[in-house]
């Protein structure tokens, strides 16, 4: 069966009054004798409320069903019981499923916050192409022509063009990439979203979602290369903004995890470069990233160099006590912790 | 925004303004606000209850009413749904659990009924928790399931290594948790995180210092917070990173008194309620985290009660069921540190 599009469900005529629904005798809200939550509905939404509870009341599986589930979340997108009486009626009316995909996405551009409707598309996707066949008979390029996935990202395009950040979308995104192995696009996709917008920190958590490709954090090795690779690559970004948190919790991030002796020997060589070049020692002589990032690095290094442990201690709680009272005086509690663990760490 | 607006906005807390907001919830029917929550009405009436609660006024509701009405939200499958009628999910099921918990009812509902829908939600093979029968899965569910155990005295239900395993492999390179494996950190996902691995004792799994700098960084110059790098403050922030940061034993790492003034400033004085941020039109759900975010950070303008920063319910509730014990859970260095530094 076709699912009707938004558009051409007859909302206009009330139920009561059209010959598809003469034998359902609607439910109203009964509120029992519970005032305080006595339900107020203007009419139209009441009745297409007292229709749902009708047909759910008796489990009817049917096209007229399915139509009202839509019109009912259409209006009121929160309504959980309805998302599920309609997953049920999808399924069990076999109804098409690019009909229904077509309809989430104008859910989905109405209401981009909804959580149910993320859910409910991963379901209808992973019917349209079994996750297991797909990747072990595709390779990466194929399935990026298949028209199913094909779909799925220029949905995604669209979702995240209207807002870049969109947590739900960044999630289904992941899901998809993660379900169909499609990594490859995705470091491409990335790159896109940081060069459009730099401060966009949910394209650089999706940097490192794609260099784990789905593996245990704790468990991984990245390859040297591709490390050295990416403190180049933040440096670069970390130019174009130094004060954008993103890209120096990211590089730090990834080092302390994966690759701690590169802060002192990569790292730190290349920010100083650039705090002592006149063109970006303004900017970067007064955010506290600066700072902050030359604090973890002088304290990692003590920890595994001790003979040097004395001098770097010292250099960053200097930096801690200016951050304090200077430059970030807003996290002053923070920076007098940091001092006083600082002084009091064991070489 | 009116100058007028601006001058009548005071330092102080509209305590009868927020009251007679709350009440006139549930009489706001002509509202088109009021039918489209009705899938969350139970919830809504947590957020309200906290707040009364908070305000010591919860007396401006009809205790016998809500709690009536409450259970008549559970379903056959044990779960709550939002309101009569509408499907179970673990969310309306925490605020139902909660309300009744508050209200000393915990008795009046069939607790192994509750408890064996929960326990039926966490997938035997990856042990995560689902929302719901139709698998949604989150790390808010990992610590709604086990919350709501935990009001029940059955933990041992739940494979708690699992969760823990899950709730680990969400942990971000920033030190922060998203919504599960590879998910962006978020405040809002930290609490439920923080939150669920207190309530297991197992909160030696969080890098310490490092989650704590990324939420104090949270907050901004107007001295709200923020959820995530780069986006807007907004005053449910105010409860979600500093129950995270009280859990973590680092409240102090934030400026109280100026998050104070943040959310004072997103108070609606002819409406009363609170905002998302100052100009806004409020809603319970804002109202109930401002007011929580106000006694956490130590608000001085009025003697609200403590909150508890795992449950978002007042301490002495808490204390009377028998679940602050997840204070003496913490890591020992996190306890000897507090003494010396609070």
């Amino acid at each position: 069966m076709r699912i009707e599009s938004s558009e051409s469900v007859s909302e206009s005529v009330p139920l009561s009054q059209q010959e598809e629904w003469k034998d359902v005798t609607p439910i109203p809200q009964d509120d029992g004798k519970h005032p305080i939550c006595p339900i107020a509905y203007t009419d139209e939404y009441r009745e297409i409320m007292d229709y749902l509870r009708a047909v759910m009341a008796k489990e009817e599986i049917s096209e007229r069903a399915l139509t009202l589930t839509g019109r009912v979340i259409q209006t009121n997108p929160g309504h959980y019981t309805a998302w599920m009486y309609r997953k049920r009626l999808v399924e069990e009316l076999n109804a098409d499923i690019a009909g229904e995909l077509d309809w989430v996405s104008d859910i989905s551009a109405m209401y981009p916050k909804n959580y149910q409707l993320w859910h409910h598309r991963e379901a209808l996707v992973v019917r349209l192409l079994d996750p297991k066949q797909a990747t072990e008979e595709q390779s990466e390029a194929e399935l990026l022509r298949h028209p199913v996935i094909r779909r799925e990202l220029q949905f995604l395009d669209s979702a995240l063009n209207e807002d870049s950040k969109n947590f739900h979308a960044w999630l289904y995104r992941q899901w998809l990439v993660r379900t169909y192995n499609i990594w490859e696009q995705e470091l491409i996709f990335v790159n896109t979203m940081i060069n459009e917008d730099v401060r966009n920190n949910s394209a650089w958590n999706q940097r490192y979602f794609v260099h784990l490709q789905g593996r245990n954090p704790t468990q991984v090795e990245l390859d040297s290369e591709l490390v050295s690779d990416e403190i180049v690559y933040a440096v670069e970004n970390i130019k174009l903004a130094p004060n954008n948190e993103s890209p120096w919790t990211y590089i730090v991030g990834l080092l302390l995890r994966h690759a701690p002796a590169k802060l002192y020997t990569e790292l730190l060589p290349k920010i100083q470069e650039l705090a002592n070049d006149k063109d970006y020692s303004l900017a970067m002589t007064t955010t506290p990233f600066y700072w902050s990032a030359l604090v973890d690095i002088y304290e990692k290094q003590a920890r595994a160099s001790p003979e040097q442990g004395k001098a770097l201690i010292e250099q960053a709680q200097s930096i801690c006590h200016s951050l304090a009272t200077e430059h970030d005086p807003m996290h002053g509690k923070y920076w007098e912790f940091r001092n006083k663990s600082l002084s009091e760490l064991q070489l | 925004m009116a100058e007028g607006f601006n001058t009548a906005r005071s330092s102080s807390l509209l305590v009868d303004k927020h009251v007679e907001y709350i009440k006139s919830l549930d009489k706001r029917q002509d509202e088109l606000e009021y039918w489209m929550t009705e899938h969350l009405r139970v919830s809504g009436i947590y957020w309200g209850l906290v707040a009364l609660k908070l305000l010591d006024r919860d007396s401006a509701l009809d205790k016998q009413q809500v709690i009536d009405y409450i259970l008549s939200c559970q379903n056959t499958d044990g779960g709550f749904g939002g309101h009569h009628g509408h499907d179970s999910h673990l969310l309306y099921t925490m605020s139902a659990v909660q309300v009744l918990a508050m209200y000393g009812a915990l008795d009046r509902v069939d607790g192994s009924r509750v408890v064996d829908y929960v326990a039926g939600l966490q997938d035997a093979e990856t042990g995560e928790i689902c929302g719901d029968e139709w698998g949604e899965r989150d790390t808010r569910f990992a610590f709604i399931a086990v919350a709501i155990l935990s009001f029940f005295d059955a933990l041992p239900r739940l494979d708690s290594d699992r969760i823990v395993e899950y709730v680990k492999l969400s942990m971000n390179y920033d030190g922060g948790f998203g919504s599960g494996p590879g998910g962006e950190s978020h405040a809002a996902q930290v609490y439920t995180c923080l939150a669920c691995l207190a309530i297991l004792g197992r909160l030696d799994v969080v890098d310490r210092e490092r989650l704590s700098a990324w939420l104090a960084e949270r907050q901004l110059p107007s001295g709200g917070f923020n959820g995530r790098p780069q986006k807007l403050e907004d005053v449910c922030y105010s409860w979600w990173v500093l129950s995270s940061l009280r859990i973590l034993g680092r409240v102090h790492w934030a400026d109280c008194s100026r998050v104070c003034d943040f959310v004072l400033s997103a108070q609606d004085p002819d409406t009363g309620g609170i905002a998302d941020r100052p100009g806004n039109v409020p809603d319970v759900y804002h109202t109930c985290f401002g007011i929580a975010g106000l006694s956490l950070a130590g608000f001085e303008g009025f003697p609200l009660k403590d909150v508890d920063p795992v449950y978002c319910m007042p301490v002495e509730c808490i204390e009377r069921i028998g679940l602050q014990s997840w204070i003496n859970n913490v890591p020992r260095s996190w306890s000897q540190e507090k003494l010396e530094d609070v």
